[in-house]
């Protein structure tokens, strides 16, 4: 491999090459003397640190994030899966409890009780997922109010197709994923809900390929007195960046199936895949953050799904049309699993930014998925897709039954592909495959859906 | 002289009235967090006053105490705001305020939102620009601070905000040409906001607006952000890579070949050198001269590869998939 070259400054420095120049210096410091030997994770080490932080609490400088308590809660239990640890009953309960003391009256979830409701209902849903014993009093699941939920979101979506994050608050496409996430999984999805905002989502990718924060609405006067959006004036609102990219990306593939059913004659809001690759590739090789190894890398596993930068196809029958040793991926993961290893995690346990840094749970978790994304290919398998469609019991009272159906056996058809896994280093490093949609496990994925949509789910082959 | 900490609103009796509420009750929370007893005591009169929706000066008190010790506590921030339209506060005090504070927690949603709400309700962006750049200065690319400004200028759509606009990205572009974040505010500023009197000639615009990319990537040609403006520049306008060749063909090669690519000793103003200290080749100067093949299709397809296969194996290995992945692309079409 040899030693990685520093970002060349022309001789020109600017406070963007004199940072970058810092960064590399202390990252040099952690390479391995063996590429192909980096440290081992330490497992036992973070488990304890996100252990801690659960059992005994959060130190006061996270008051930070008392208002968003069940995220706290989310990327501690989401980084237990992700190493394959459960969690023991009655901490499981005391975390069904924590979280439904955070319902708000009016429908949703706040960042903690009594306070107004924020999308976190994701995270409140990604992690009660983990929960389910059975429904009924103490299960969780039925305990969330899906109809005061479904207003709550409806309450907030806004005429360009986006969504506030809150009432009075800002909109963003974090706050649109995370709704969507929810509906999604809860089986709250309706055309009215998603009406407009696949052309909102399209509205954020910049001219870099990957998405900003949100778009400005321009709407125009029209003669009987309502308000038109306008199309094609919809300015984006800060700069391509790997969080929002994610998530606008995860978000446009969730609107796939409703997408898919409207009228082909309207005009259909379109993604540029291609530029989002580019940006993407870049993204990854410039940003040092440990998060990114979830924000940016976890965008290749969505862009294969649209049939850009996949490393190969399936027929119909799945079976794979390329040999396992084959690339299946068009980015870089041997390299940033050797990051995560080497930089991201901290000595004194738990994953961080980048050294010298601090650990903190968020970077704990996305560190962790990001080794996740790189070790696995997760991709849509036409042949689990099939046998999901077919053991569909249909309800012929339920409205929207053919949005249901696709959503459901598109979010299930997400298979880990067998033989293929990528481990840098011991297999200690191996970590679970992760959804690339919901950043759940796909075994949490199928046990959260078949109990909201009443499904079953068949066994796969 | 150190002022003394503030007593805990407990100790106040002017707050006697009020009953404070606990956070959870009757269940004990996993992953709770130490609170100070400063905060939970804030945060527990304030859980009070939400219960019975007063909405009187002495919760702007409250509210206050609350942001400074967490700036990203959402309902504090949304309570507030209720609180001074109920009591039809003078909000330019309130931006006052929230000058201080936005400064001090520069990387919350929350600071930066509660602004734009303020600003709604006055509708004098103008001072809000000078604020922005002055926070700009202490964080040059803080993401919430450069969306504000957009929003600013998007919403209030005011011809005397644009009219200083490009000189403040130019100056902002002076200080770091590889200011990404300026880049984008150039774009959006340039193609993203309508015509303006004086920019109807749209050739013009895009002809300037390559001619300012084109002396940057002079100065320092290992410049993501500027190649992807000048990408930006010629899809949003639909020029062809092609018009480019002439420019980027001399970043694409090392210094001691820039020769070879030079079809006359005349220095050509259109398509300014690399600086003789650049670093070259320059890896998306490669990249765009391989695009360039591509577009021209058939047998300048092989050229592309061949560059892409510099990029895989000498320049650029750290994304030698890509551009293998490039090079089964191109190879696929031409079938």
């Amino acid at each position: 491999m040899g030693q990685p070259r520093r970002s060349p400054d022309d001789q020109y420095v600017t406070e963007t090459s004199q940072i970058q120049a810092e960064t590399e210096s202390v990252l040099r410091q952690h390479l391995p003397d063996d590429p192909e030997s980096p440290p081992p994770l330490q497992r036992t080490q973070h488990l304890q640190f996100l252990a801690r932080n659960l059992i005994q609490g959060f130190p006061s400088r996270y008051i930070s994030q008392d208002a968003s308590q069940p995220w706290l809660l989310y990327w501690t239990l989401q980084s237990f899966s992700v190493m394959g640890v459960a969690l023991d009953p009655d901490n499981k309960q005391k975390a069904i409890n924590t979280i439904l003391a955070c319902q708000h009256p009016e429908g949703g979830f706040g960042g903690g009780p009594g306070t107004r409701s924020p999308s976190f209902t994701d995270l409140c849903v990604g992690v009660r997922a983990r929960y389910r014993r059975r429904p009924g009093p103490a299960g969780g699941w039925d305990q969330i109010d899906r109809e005061k939920l479904y207003k709550f979101f409806m309450s907030v979506k806004q005429p360009d197709g986006s969504f506030l994050v809150s009432r009075d608050a800002e909109v963003d496409v974090r706050g649109t994923y995370c709704l969507l996430v929810v509906a999604y999984l809860l089986d709250l999805l309706t055309p009215d809900l998603l009406a407009g905002t696949p052309a909102f989502v399209a509205s954020c990718q910049t001219y870099e390929g990957g998405f900003s924060s949100a778009s400005q609405p321009y709407f125009s006067a029209e003669a009987d007195g309502t308000t038109r959006l306008l199309d094609d004036v919809r300015p984006s609102l800060g700069e391509a960046h790997g969080g929002y990219t994610s998530c606008a990306l995860a978000s446009w593939i969730m609107l796939q199936p409703y997408l898919h059913l409207q009228d082909p004659a309207e005009p259909r809001p379109s993604v540029d895949y291609k530029t989002a690759l580019q940006g993407s590739e870049i993204e990854l090789g410039g940003s040092s953050d440990g998060c990114y190894s979830w924000w940016v890398a976890g965008c290749f596993a969505l862009l294969a799904s649209q049939g850009v930068g996949g490393g190969h196809g399936h027929d119909a029958d799945d079976t794979a049309t390329t040999r396992a040793d084959e690339e299946w991926s068009v980015w870089n993961e041997l390299a940033l699993q050797r990051y995560i290893l080497c930089a991201a995690q901290h000595p004194a346990a738990g994953l961080r930014d980048k050294p010298p840094k601090g650990a903190d749970a968020y970077h704990t978790l996305y560190c962790l998925a990001g080794l996740s994304a790189a070790q696995h290919n997760v991709y849509p398998s036409p042949a689990r897709r099939a046998q999901v469609d077919q053991a569909w019991r249909p309800s012929p009272d339920s409205p929207n039954e053919e949005l249901r159906r696709a959503s459901f056996t598109e979010a299930l058809s997400w298979s880990e592909e067998e033989g293929t896994s990528r481990v840098l280093g011991s297999s200690v490093n191996r970590v679970n495959a992760t959804h690339p949609v919901f950043n759940l496990t796909i075994t949490h994925t199928e046990g959260i859906m078949s109990h909201f949509y009443k499904q079953a789910i068949p066994r796969r082959k | 002289m150190e002022a003394e900490d503030p007593p805990l609103f407990a100790d106040r009796p002017e707050w006697a009235d009020v009953i404070p509420l606990e956070q959870y009750e009757g269940v004990s929370p996993l992953a709770p967090i130490f609170y100070t007893s400063e905060y939970k005591d804030a945060t527990n009169y304030f859980r009070g006053i939400v219960k019975t929706g007063e909405k009187s000066p002495r919760v702007l008190d409250l509210t206050e105490h609350i942001i400074r010790q967490n700036p990203a506590h959402y309902s504090a921030w949304q309570y507030r705001y209720k609180t001074l339209v109920a009591l039809n506060a003078p909000l330019d005090v309130e931006l006052r305020l929230m000058d201080e504070l936005a400064i001090k927690f520069l990387k919350t949603y929350q600071v930066w939102h509660h602004r734009r709400l303020l600003v709604q309700q006055t509708k004098d962006p103008g001072p809000e620009l000078e604020f922005i750049a002055r926070a700009l200065q202490i964080d040059t690319k803080n993401y919430h601070t450069w969306s504000y400004r957009q929003w600013i200028l998007a919403h209030f759509n005011d011809d005397a905000l644009w009219s200083r606009e490009l000189e403040f990205v130019e100056s902002m572009l002076e200080y770091d040409l590889r200011n990404n974040s300026a880049w984008h505010h150039r774009f959006f500023m340039v193609f993203q906001s309508g015509v303006r009197k004086g920019d109807e000639d749209r050739d013009g615009v895009v002809r300037r607006e390559l001619t300012f990319v084109k002396t940057k990537l002079a100065t320092a040609p290992n410049n993501a952000s500027a190649w992807n403006y000048l990408r930006g520049v010629l899809d949003h306008s639909k020029w062809p890579y092609s018009n480019l060749e002439s420019f980027v063909a001399p970043y694409s090669v090392p210094q001691t070949a820039l020769q070879d690519v030079l079809s006359e000793d005349v220095v050509d103003l259109e398509n300014p050198l690399p600086s003789p200290v650049a670093q070259l080749p320059c890896v998306a100067a490669v990249e765009f001269m391989a695009d360039i093949y591509e577009s021209k299709g058939g047998d300048d397809i092989m050229k592309a590869t061949e560059l892409w296969k510099s990029l895989a194996h000498q320049h650029d290995t750290m994304r030698r998939k890509y551009w293998e992945y490039r090079i089964k692309e191109a190879l696929q079409n031409v079938r």
